[in-house]
C-alpha cells in the first residue's frame, strides 16, 4: 500500500514536470516569435520595403507557442471547481456545515475519555442517606 | 488508530484538508501529531504554526492538556505578544474551567484591538460553557449588532435559542442564514424542522406545517440525496392532509406528495440494500410513522 502510494506520487510529479516543461517551452517560443517579428519589422525598415503583414512562419510559431503555454498552465493550475454551488454540498452533512470552530466549548462529556481526566469528587450516596436519617 | 509508518506528507495533507474543511476530529489530530508529525515538525516549514494551533485546539477539546500546553509554549516563543496566541491562552483557561480569568484575557484583547471579532465570540463561548445561556444570547446579540454578516454567529444564536426553546427567534436566525446561502439544502432542512416543531403554536399551527412542507420540498429539490428532507416531507404532508382545516383538493395534492416522498425513500434504501436488510419491511413501518400526543 505504501509502495503503491509512493508510485502514485511519482506519477503525478512526472505529469507536473511535463506540464512545467511545456509551459516554459511555450513561453520561450512566444518570446522568440515576438523577437523575430520585431527583427523582421526592423529589417523591412532598413531595406525600405513595404510592411504588409507578418511572415506566416512567425505567426504560426506564435500561435503554437500560445497553445503550448495554455496547455502547460491548465495542468499546473489543477482541476476546475464545479460552477453549481449546491453540488459541493451534496455529500456534506450538518456535522461539517454546522460546525462552528470559533465557538468551541470544552466543557463536554468527551473530556472523560481522556487518560488525564480526574472525575470531580462528589459526596457518596451513603453520606446523603445518613444526613437524612439523622 | 494511527499507525507508526504513515507517510508524514500524507498526514500533513490530511491535517490541511481538515483545517480547510472545518471539521472536528480532535482525537485523530492528537493521535496523528503524537505518533507521526511531532517528529517531523521541523520539515513543515511555514505550515508548522498553523498545525500547532490546530493541535492546541484539538488537545483542549480532548482534554490532553499536556500536548496542548507544549504546543502553546512553542507558539508563544515564536510569536510573543500575538493576540491570536493570547486567545489560545484564554481557551486553555476555559478548558481548565477558570472562566473568570478567561473572560479577563478576552477583555484585554478587546481593549487592545476593538475590531477583534474572535475574542468577542470566545466570550459568548465562555458564557455557554458556564451554562448561562440567557447571558450568552444577550452577548451574542450585542456582537451581531456590530458584525451583522457573520454566518457562524447566526448559526450559534439559532442553536442557543433552540436550547432555550424559543422557536420563533431560532426560525428568524435560520432565515438570516438562508438569505446569505440560498443554495444550501441543510439550512432549508433545519428551518423546516424548526417550523415543524412550531406546529403547536396557537397562532398559526397549520401555517407553520405548510411552510415546513414547502421548505422540505425545496431542500429535496436542491439535493435529492437528502433523506432527512424526504422524511420530513412525508411527515409534514401527512400532518397537513390529516388536519381538519384542510380543503379536499389540497388534501389530495398533499397525499400525492406524501406518496412520492415515500417512493423516493424506498428507492434510496433499495439502492444500498444488503441481504440482511429487507426493503419491503420499510414500507410497512412507514404506516406506523406518525406523531402522537404521548411522548
Amino acid at each position: 500500500m505504501r509502495q503503491s502510494c509512493s508510485l502514485l506520487c511519482l506519477n503525478t510529479t512526472m505529469a507536473v514536470v511535463w506540464a512545467r516543461l511545456a509551459f516554459l517551452a511555450g513561453i520561450i517560443s512566444l518570446f522568440h516569435a515576438g523577437y523575430s517579428a520585431a527583427q523582421h519589422r526592423a529589417y523591412m525598415r532598413i531595406t525600405e520595403q513595404e510592411y504588409t503583414s507578418l511572415p506566416t512562419d512567425i505567426g504560426v510559431q506564435g500561435l503554437m507557442s500560445l497553445l503550448l503555454t495554455m496547455y502547460g498552465i491548465l495542468h499546473i493550475a489543477g482541476d476546475f471547481k464545479e460552477i453549481r454551488a449546491n453540488v459541493q454540498l451534496q455529500n456534506k452533512s450538518w456535522e461539517t456545515v454546522g460546525n462552528r470552530p470559533t465557538f468551541y466549548t470544552f466543557a463536554h462529556r468527551g473530556r472523560a475519555l481522556s487518560p488525564n481526566y480526574i472525575p470531580p469528587k462528589s459526596k457518596s450516596l451513603l453520606d446523603n442517606i445518613e444526613n437524612i436519617s439523622s | 488508530m494511527a499507525s507508526l509508518d504513515l507517510d508524514w506528507e500524507e498526514v500533513r495533507e490530511q491535517l490541511r484538508a481538515w483545517r480547510e474543511d472545518n471539521t472536528r476530529h480532535s482525537e485523530e489530530v492528537i493521535d496523528m501529531w503524537e505518533y507521526c508529525l511531532k517528529h517531523y515538525k521541523h520539515k513543515l516549514g511555514d505550515e508548522r504554526w498553523m498545525v500547532e494551533e490546530q493541535v492546541v485546539v484539538a488537545g483542549l477539546d480532548s482534554y490532553r492538556l499536556d500536548i496542548a500546553e507544549h504546543s502553546l509554549v512553542a507558539l508563544n516563543e515564536q510569536f510573543p505578544g500575538s493576540l491570536r496566541v493570547r486567545k489560545l491562552k484564554g481557551m486553555r483557561l476555559e478548558a481548565l474551567e477558570r472562566f473568570d480569568e478567561a473572560m479577563d484575557v478576552y477583555d484585554s484583547i478587546i481593549r487592545q484591538d476593538e475590531t477583534n471579532s474572535t475574542a468577542r465570540k470566545r466570550k459568548v463561548a465562555v458564557l455557554r460553557g458556564q451554562g448561562r445561556i440567557a447571558d450568552a444570547i444577550k452577548e451574542l446579540t450585542e456582537y451581531l449588532k456590530i458584525f451583522m454578516s457573520d454566518g457562524e454567529a447566526w448559526q450559534e444564536l439559532c442553536d442557543l435559542y433552540l436550547k432555550e426553546g424559543d422557536y420563533s427567534k431560532a426560525a428568524f436566525c435560520m432565515e438570516e442564514l438562508i438569505l446569505t446561502n440560498p443554495h444550501n439544502h441543510l439550512y432549508y432542512t433545519r428551518y423546516a424542522e424548526i417550523k415543524y416543531t412550531q406546529r403547536r403554536d396557537p397562532k398559526g399551527g397549520l401555517d407553520n406545517m405548510e411552510i415546513a412542507r414547502s421548505y422540505f420540498c425545496q431542500a429535496a429539490k436542491l439535493n435529492p440525496g437528502n433523506v432527512r428532507a424526504l422524511y420530513g416531507l412525508f411527515l409534514s404532508c401527512t400532518q397537513v392532509s390529516s388536519s381538519t382545516k384542510c380543503s379536499a383538493q389540497k388534501k389530495k395534492e398533499t397525499q400525492q406528495l406524501a406518496t412520492w416522498a415515500l417512493k423516493e425513500i424506498a428507492d434510496r434504501y433499495s439502492k444500498c440494500r444488503t441481504n440482511a436488510m429487507d426493503g419491503s419491511k420499510i414500507l410497512e413501518t412507514f404506516g406506523s410513522l406518525s406523531i402522537t400526543e404521548k411522548a
